[in-house]
């Protein structure tokens, strides 16, 4: 008996290939079923998310003819009539096992070391265990590999560091306030990622959120969906009093804030504390008024190079997370209980 | 174990916050990235044998450790010690003690330097409850400046981190810069409450014919740094003094506070050491610091 996986990833197939072969939740208990009867899998489980689709299987078969097995399956299932070759990947113990780790670690993931497929995985496992599709030892590798997961999380810091614009926004809010729950938002410019920035923002905490723009109408549709309020787009250095942290995304050809304008403004703040994030392009705050006193002015450039960092950071991490797997993965090996197990359930 | 004094073990504790000041740099070099518990153990063992140290001290004189330089300095080291141990179990606050650390074990070697502790007499001039308040208060005052001047390094740091768009600001373990500078004003008005207790006390102290309390150059000295730490405190609350300016006064009123404390002592006429005189002093110096030759004899 040996855990094999096939599957198609971000890494293999692109995206109209992966939702030609993706799983609907609900379909996932019969495909099993279906893979169990054929003798392929004595024991089985699917996992589907929109970067990849994989079989995990216990078989009795050897490697080649259940990777045909499965592939052949994975075709019929989902009545393919293209060609697979290199868009699927296959791999026997102990690479299936070290994959295994790896997707619940989030090492495979597109954001490395990202923690929702640690709960697809999961959800993936307990239908099968639900359906009765898992036994011994595919119960043993998912619960090793959600072990192996959480330890790598608190071991490493694969998961540390904001790797997008706003979550680097986010970041930086939270060293320099306490609270964000008691600062206040001005959203100048009503673009995407200002949008985005400000969710971000809500998501830890922020309550009150101010927008405005030139079109009054999409500052007003942003204030609605933001559940924050629209001011005139000339009225907002009045706003200045009140906010802490300004987000600003205009097409303004030059620079709408700058020293001058700021340094009354921060008067009147009594020195508040106020974080600045510029992500127009072309700038639409004079990078001067960082020289002000509590000011902390970031523009696009100095959030993508946080991202990057932690990227880089993590990317670093990953070479003590796979020293971490290698080891869990040869101490299950050579675990007596899962290599002699053949028994269900 | 009667060889083993309390400046024996004073001496154990500088060495502990010696290797919590190594462990330190390490920690900064690192940018407070790993947020583990050695470097509070190893203040901590250092705090709890600067206690034993000043317990053998205060039991030796039947009173509060405080009546010369090397006790005043070790009592404050004992307020910083024990406050920074406090508050490093505050969230995102363990890294305090490698900012106070440093500062521990510089002062610790100076006041271990032997002109420091003159012996006392068999009965120390500074005994007696308003004494000892007036004593302690101001040094725990000292102790709060201390920390806050600690605080304010951290925020100094993290400040400038995040100003010069440095990646550390983000990837240390440090707390968030209004909460640091939440916590030096807190520290600072403690100081304050403090040192004006201890201020209060002082002047109900007796003292000789003639001698004037406002007319004494530590008394004066303390007044300075009040007035000092009262201005930083009302320009930052009131008038809207920025961050940074207010942890530089800070840092810098404590430097000021720790270049001047004993130099002081030196110019007051109130607290000059009464000692012994010169046959009395090695008695003294022996019933002080090994009592068990006293039960011996």
């Amino acid at each position: 008996m040996s855990v094999v996986v096939i599957g198609l990833s971000h890494r293999s197939a692109p995206v109209e290939l992966r939702e030609r072969f993706a799983f609907a939740d609900e379909t996932i208990p019969v495909a099993l079923q279906a893979l169990r009867d054929s003798g392929i899998a004595s024991e089985a489980a699917i996992l589907s998310t929109c970067n990849r689709v994989e079989i995990y299987t216990d078989t009795a078969l050897a490697p080649e003819a259940a990777f045909a097995g499965l592939k052949k399956f994975l075709v019929d299932h989902h009545a393919f009539d293209g060609s697979l070759d290199e868009e699927v990947y296959t791999l026997a113990e102990p690479h299936s096992l070290h994959h295994l780790f790896k997707v619940a670690a989030g090492l495979d993931s597109m954001v490395i070391g990202e923690t929702e497929i640690f709960g697809q995985l999961k959800d993936a496992y307990e239908l099968a265990f639900a359906h009765k599709h898992t036994g011994a030892r595919l119960n043993k590798a998912f619960q090793r590999a959600f072990n192996v997961a959480k330890h790598i999380r608190t071991a490493t810091n694969i998961q540390r560091g904001s790797v997008s614009v706003m979550s680097a926004a986010v970041e930086l809010a939270e060293k320099i306030f306490t609270a964000l729950s008691e600062h206040e938002v001005l959203i100048i410019g009503a673009g995407e990622t200002s949008e985005k920035t400000a969710r971000a923002l809500q998501s830890r905490g922020v309550k009150k959120i101010t927008v405005t723009n030139r079109s009054p109408e999409r500052a007003a549709a942003l204030a609605a969906e933001l559940g924050g309020r629209a001011v005139p787009f000339d009225q907002w250095p009045a706003e200045f009093e009140r906010i802490d942290i300004a987000i600003s995304s205009t097409a303004a050809p030059h620079h709408i804030l700058d020293r001058a304008t700021l340094e009354p403004l921060m008067r009147r703040r009594r020195n508040r504390p106020l974080l600045l994030i510029d992500i127009a392009v072309p700038r639409d705050i004079d990078p001067a008024v960082n020289e002000l006193e509590n000011v902390y002015l970031y523009n696009v450039d100095d959030l993508q190079s946080i991202a990057a960092e932690y990227l880089k950071l993590r990317q670093e991490e990953a070479a003590r997370c796979e020293k971490i797997i290698a080891e869990k993965v040869a101490a299950l090996l050579q675990a007596n209980k899962f290599s002699t197990t053949d028994g269900h359930r | 174990m009667a060889w083993f004094t309390d400046r024996h073990c004073f001496l154990l504790a500088v060495t502990f916050y010696g290797l919590s000041t190594i462990y330190s740099v390490f920690l900064w070099r690192k940018g407070f990235r790993r947020d583990d518990w050695v470097n509070y153990i190893l203040l901590a063992t250092g705090v709890a044998l600067h206690t034993l140290a000043m317990t053998k001290r205060g039991l030796s004189l039947h009173s509060c450790p405080v009546n010369n330089l090397y006790e005043a300095t070790t009592f404050l080291l004992w307020a910083l010690g024990l406050a920074s141990l406090a508050y490093a179990l505050l969230p995102r606050f363990k890294f305090i003690c490698a900012f106070a650390a440093p500062l521990l074990f510089t002062v610790g070697i100076f006041a271990l330097m032997p002109s420091l502790d003159p012996p006392h007499g068999l009965k120390p001039e500074f005994s007696g409850g308003l004494r000892s308040l007036h004593a302690a208060t101001i040094l725990q005052a000292y102790g709060a400046f201390g920390l806050a001047a600690v605080a304010a390094m951290m925020f100094l740091v993290e400040q400038r981190d995040l100003k010069i768009h440095k990646l550390r600001a983000l990837l240390s373990f440090l707390p968030s810069i209004q909460r640091l500078e939440l916590i030096t004003t807190r520290l600072v008005a403690v100081g304050f409450v403090l040192l004006t207790i201890g201020l209060v006390a002082g002047s109900f102290l007796p003292r000789k014919a003639g001698v004037s309390y406002f007319a004494d150059a530590k008394v004066l000295w303390s007044a300075l740094l009040w007035l000092a730490y009262l201005e930083a405190l009302v320009a930052h609350k009131f008038f809207g003094r920025p961050a940074r300016r207010f942890a530089v006064g800070i840092v810098v009123a404590f430097v000021f506070l720790l270049l001047t404390f004993g130099l002081t002592n030196k110019f007051s006429t109130l607290h000059q050491d009464n000692t012994p005189p010169a046959t009395n002093n090695v008695v003294a110096m022996l019933v002080t610091r090994h009592p068990s030759l006293v039960t011996q004899q």
